[in-house]
């Protein structure tokens, strides 16, 4: 026996050790790489689905105390290529009355900053509106421009926390950390469903750590084969003001011309897509 | 009865007092304090519920302002960086509603920059270079939405407004801002100033005040006591009870479940004055009668002829407090019922415990005691020429009288609760700094309503407002205003390639719902929730004071009546009031007239129970003169020195009645009585004026006159004021019962004597 620095028994126990850690690790970056496969199926399902996409959208913007704004608009969106690519947003405002024939338009890149133009139509101008910051409210809703057309799969860390069943569906509850820390929240929860890989509730949590905002899809619908989330609500726990947002005249791969997406059609929206 | 009851049992009493004694002191634990000066009115005054409504429906907070100085100005790389760090810290206190905070880190601007629409805070980053540094300069100093109320013209300060959820936790939170500051201490200054903090802030500081101020009143008591008396166990009898009634009280208020307010928190130190009376009273007669031998019997006799005077002045005080409780001001109801408790509670104390007290004392702690004799050469010159001048010095006595009068007109109402702070307090001074540099620390919000939804988005209601902005602003107390309409000049302006022709209300109702939209757009929801309510049916036009003063606040309430009977409103709109600044002076009303009702109602009272305890309608006449004297004088000569009449001395007025009476009611007593034995009116005046009774009131104003003087070196200066005031009026009874009623006396002898005596 001697001769050995260590017994044999404690070898092969060392060895079992060293096999548990470095499984462990690849059991760590398989999760990683589920976790980030789970978002980016997220992506082309709950963003990305169709070619393009029209719909009517209602949003109420309610304050604290129950006090509510309405904005009423129509949506039209265009994807350039795959998931996670390109894409072109128009959007038409139908309400509040004093703003009907305001139009917005949203070139959105996967790596840098969006274009975005605003037509006001009381001015009969067009205006560039700048992007500096994606974490901004969407039309003066919870909702951010994030939340509407997604962030770049690899701005985050993606990692599969957990299985988990939420309100009778089998989830994946996912863990996104953006990598550059200059967002407003240090890391958000997803529970994706399992059968259609659409988030059912989204958790923010400040740079404290504290939950902060909590989205959820309220009601799913199946429209041409696409499970859409036809209502949903963004609430925002620390001013206690929330954004009920609800999808009519859902219709996917109706052939949006590219053409619409211009300065022009910003001024004189497309009839036949807008009402 | 209770005399002869305290000499044969003596021990009892002693113990049955320290048995209550303890179960009272048991109820300290159970104590609740409220600080929050708001709180003098009910809760569902009319101004109290407007006030709050108006809070709820456009999100508005009580604010501290955070002022950053530096003198080379704030437009420097470390200090910007360090205004954005400030400002992200203190989102996470626990308190404070981070989105509504104002700061150049987090309020939206907007901007146009080569075509390009922006909206979004001056300091969204801190700016890498020099250059960037002037053109962050520029876009603020030239911006109406930050100068003079983010940046201050010369660029010297800058504020962070931080709205909080209450006002009572404004103390805390600004300890917890201070944290933050410690580490960041550099070039820059900081200072916190509010309505807010300063209320909030005296709340927390007037407890330590009382704990520091009310036991040097005690010690300070005692001391005067003992250089008249000399004797430390003819001294600690009179400490006894004034301390044990105070005890009695506060532990029965708190025992029934009442809140200690600020007013109940002066009941300590007004009531051990007042309480100590009686016994003065009868250690000075027992000090002058007492020939070694036979002390039950002196007491005896002591308390045969102060029984009825005391049993009186106590009656009179305590239900002249007691009447406070029809006021409508729910502290001051606590406050009188409470007093008047103690008061009854220092009588039974004076007429139970200090005969027991007194009775079984040792015989060597009052060795000596026989030979003293008072006899005041100054009283007696005194006496003289009041009797003997008696005519001159009534007259004299009217002609002060309507002097003082005069001086009571010229009575100035005003307050403000940051003038509470002696001028060295960092509120004070942060108060002063600030207003310099900013638009005002005071915030007041005047709300636009109208008729229906979207009212205010028309033309000539945001139009109106911006011409109402442009006169407020050229009132010298007026530092800043912000509405709606600066939010939709700015962007008409942004729009028009920052064209100053365009610096102006647009004429079109859809222009300016679509320039309101697109601010929102880019912005948090509530980000004009401030401004504007969520149907624009309300706006909220910001006037920032450089004054907190209530004078100040109603001259500009004042000018804008003015302004808008002149310019009338558009159509369905109106106007209303609603902020601290504005709410301290309706407070203000109705605490003055308040407590002016609730104190001359009390005077009469105590005047109708003068005449039926005299029986004599004149000798009520006499008795109360004193007190009308003292309290005019006292009044007078606040007018004189030009200070203002404020919360505190309201709160004095109210008090008064307790003090001035007291002198006079044993002086008319006791001469009755003598009168009534000897039947020699000469000397009855002489024995009166020249004896005991005057003796022992002359020691009772020296006592309560000085012992309020510890009061002076309070930080706060409500209990500098009350203290003078209380010290003064105490001198001018005495010195009235002294010297005018021998010769009121005298000169109306006639009406005075007819019935009998």
């Amino acid at each position: 026996m001697k001769g050995y620095l260590i017994s044999r028994p404690m070898l092969r126990i060392v060895k079992a050790v060293c096999l548990i850690i470095m499984l462990s690790g690849f059991v760590a970056i398989a999760y990683a790489q589920e976790g980030r496969e789970i978002m980016k199926k997220s992506e082309r399902a709950f963003l990305y689905a169709g070619k393009d996409f029209k719909v009517r959208v209602t949003m109420k913007l309610i304050s604290s105390s129950g006090k509510t704004r309405l904005r009423e608009l129509t949506m039209l969106r265009k994807n350039s290529g795959a998931s996670g690519g390109e894409q072109k947003y128009f959007i038409y405002f139908h309400r509040p009355a004093d703003v009907k024939g305001m139009t917005f338009m949203v070139y959105k890149y996967p790596d840098r900053d969006d274009d975005r133009w605003l037509f006001i139509p009381a001015l009969n101008m067009v205006r560039r509106v700048a992007a500096q910051d994606r974490a901004s409210s969407f039309v003066g809703s919870d909702f951010t421009y994030e939340d509407i057309s997604g962030r770049d799969i690899d701005e985050d860390r993606h990692e599969l926390l957990r299985e988990d069943n939420l309100n009778g569906e089998e989830c994946f509850v996912v863990k996104s950390t953006p990598v550059n820390a200059d967002m407003p929240y240090s890391y958000r929860l997803s529970w994706i469903s399992k059968k259609n890989y659409l988030p059912l509730k989204i958790e923010y949590y400040d740079l404290s750590g504290i939950l902060y905002k909590v989205f959820t899809a309220d009601e799913i619908k199946d429209i041409d084969g696409f499970p859409t989330v036809v209502k949903r609500t963004m609430k925002n726990l620390q001013s206690g003001h929330r954004t009920e947002v609800t999808f009519r005249d859902v219709q996917y791969n109706v052939n949006l011309k590219e053409r619409i997406f211009s300065e022009r059609y910003l001024r004189r929206p497309p009839r036949e897509y807008i009402k | 009865m209770f005399i002869n009851l305290s000499l044969k049992y003596p021990r009892t009493v002693i113990l049955l007092t320290i048995i209550i004694t303890i179960f009272l002191s048991l109820q300290f634990p159970k104590i609740k304090i409220d600080t929050d000066p708001e709180n003098m009115l009910a809760k569902d005054e009319p101004i109290r519920v407007f006030h709050n409504q108006v809070k709820k429906e456009f999100g508005i907070n009580e604010m501290i302002v955070l002022g950053i100085l530096r003198e080379d100005g704030i437009f420097h790389r470390d200090t910007l960086k360090k205004i954005k760090e400030i400002t992200d810290s203190i989102k996470h206190i626990k308190g404070v509603i981070a989105d509504d905070i104002l700061s150049l880190s987090v309020t939206n601007n907007v901007i146009a920059s080569g075509g390009t629409l922006r909206v979004r805070p001056p300091l969204y980053k801190v700016p890498d270079t020099n250059v960037e540094v002037e053109s962050l300069k520029k876009e603020i100093l030239d911006n109406p939405l930050f100068k003079d109320r983010l940046v201050s013209s010369d660029g010297k300060g800058a504020a962070i407004y931080i709205p909080i959820e209450s006002k009572d936790i404004a103390h805390e939170v600004a300890q917890e801002i201070r944290k933050i500051l410690e580490p960041l201490k550099g070039k820059e200054k900081f200072y916190m100033a509010g309505l807010p903090l300063a209320e909030d802030t005296f709340g927390a500081e007037m407890f330590k005040q009382m704990a520091i101020v009310a036991p040097l009143a005690g010690g300070f008591l005692m001391l005067i006591l003992l250089i008249i008396f000399r004797r430390i166990m003819l001294v600690l009898p009179a400490m006894i009870v004034a301390m044990l009634s105070v005890m009695w009280t506060m532990g029965a208020m708190i025992g029934l479940g009442f809140t200690v307010h600020i007013m109940s928190s002066m009941i300590p130190v007004f009531l051990m004055p007042i309480a100590v009376c009686d016994s003065v009273h009868v250690l000075s007669d027992f000090y002058e009668h007492y020939k070694g031998k036979d002390r039950v019997g002196v007491i005896r006799n002591v308390f045969r002829s102060l029984f009825r005077p005391m049993f009186y002045t106590s009656l009179t005080t305590a239900v002249g407090f007691a009447n406070l409780a029809w006021a409508k001001i729910p502290p001051v109801r606590v406050f009188g019922l409470f007093v008047a408790f103690g008061v009854l509670a220092a009588w039974l104390l004076s007429v139970t415990f200090l005969p027991a007290f007194l009775s079984i004392l040792k015989e060597k702690r009052l060795k000596g005691l026989e030979q003293v004799k008072s006899r005041s050469r100054v009283l007696s010159v005194l006496s003289d020429i009041s009797i003997s001048k008696s005519r001159v010095v009534v007259i004299v006595g009217a002609l002060l009288f309507v002097v003082a009068i005069y001086g009571v007109t010229t009575l100035r109402v005003n307050d403000n609760p940051v003038k509470w702070f002696k001028k060295s307090h960092p509120i004070r001074v942060a108060d002063t700094v600030l207003n310099r540099i900013i638009g005002g620390t005071y915030i007041s919000y005047l709300i636009f309503e109208g008729s229906a939804p979207e009212d205010i988005k028309r033309p000539e209601v945001v139009k109106y407002m911006d011409d109402l902005q442009r006169y407020l602003h050229s009132h010298h107390l007026v530092g800043k205003t912000t509405s709606i309409a600066d939010v939709v000049k700015r962007i008409n302006y942004v729009l028009h390639n920052q064209d100053a022709s365009y610096e102006r209300v647009p004429e079109s109702k859809q222009l300016i719902g679509q320039y309101l939209f697109l601010f929102l757009m880019s912005s948090k929801p509530d980000e004009l929730d401030n401004l504007v309510d969520y149907d624009y049916k309300k706006a909220n036009l910001w006037v920032q004071l450089r004054s907190g003063d209530n004078r100040d606040m109603t001259e500009v309430v004042r000018s804008v009546e003015n302004y808008v009977k002149e310019n009338p409103l558009p159509k369905g709109i109106s106007i209303k009031w609603s902020g601290l600044p504005y709410l301290n002076i309706v407070w203000q009303k109705l605490m003055v007239s308040g407590m002016l009702k609730a104190t001359i109602g009390s005077y009469w009272v105590v005047f109708i129970l003068l005449i039926v305890l005299f029986r004599s309608f004149w000798w009520a006449v006499i008795a109360i003169l004193p007190l009308s004297f003292s309290i005019i004088f006292s009044y007078g000569l606040i007018g004189f020195a030009g200070k203002d009449y404020d919360m505190p001395i309201a709160v004095c007025s109210t008090l008064t009645l307790g003090l001035g009476i007291d002198f006079a009611i044993h002086f008319c007593q006791r001469f009755r009585a003598h009168y009534k034995e000897t039947g020699n009116l000469n000397e009855t005046m002489q024995w009166v004026t020249k004896g005991e009774p005057t003796v022992a009131i002359a020691r009772n104003a020296i006592v309560v006159g000085l012992g309020f003087l510890p009061l002076v070196l309070a930080t706060l200066t409500p209990y500098v004021t009350v203290g003078l005031f209380f010290g003064s009026l105490a001198l001018f009874a005495g010195i009235t019962t002294i010297f005018f009623l021998p010769a009121l006396i005298e000169t109306f002898k006639g009406k005075l004597i007819k019935g009998g005596y």
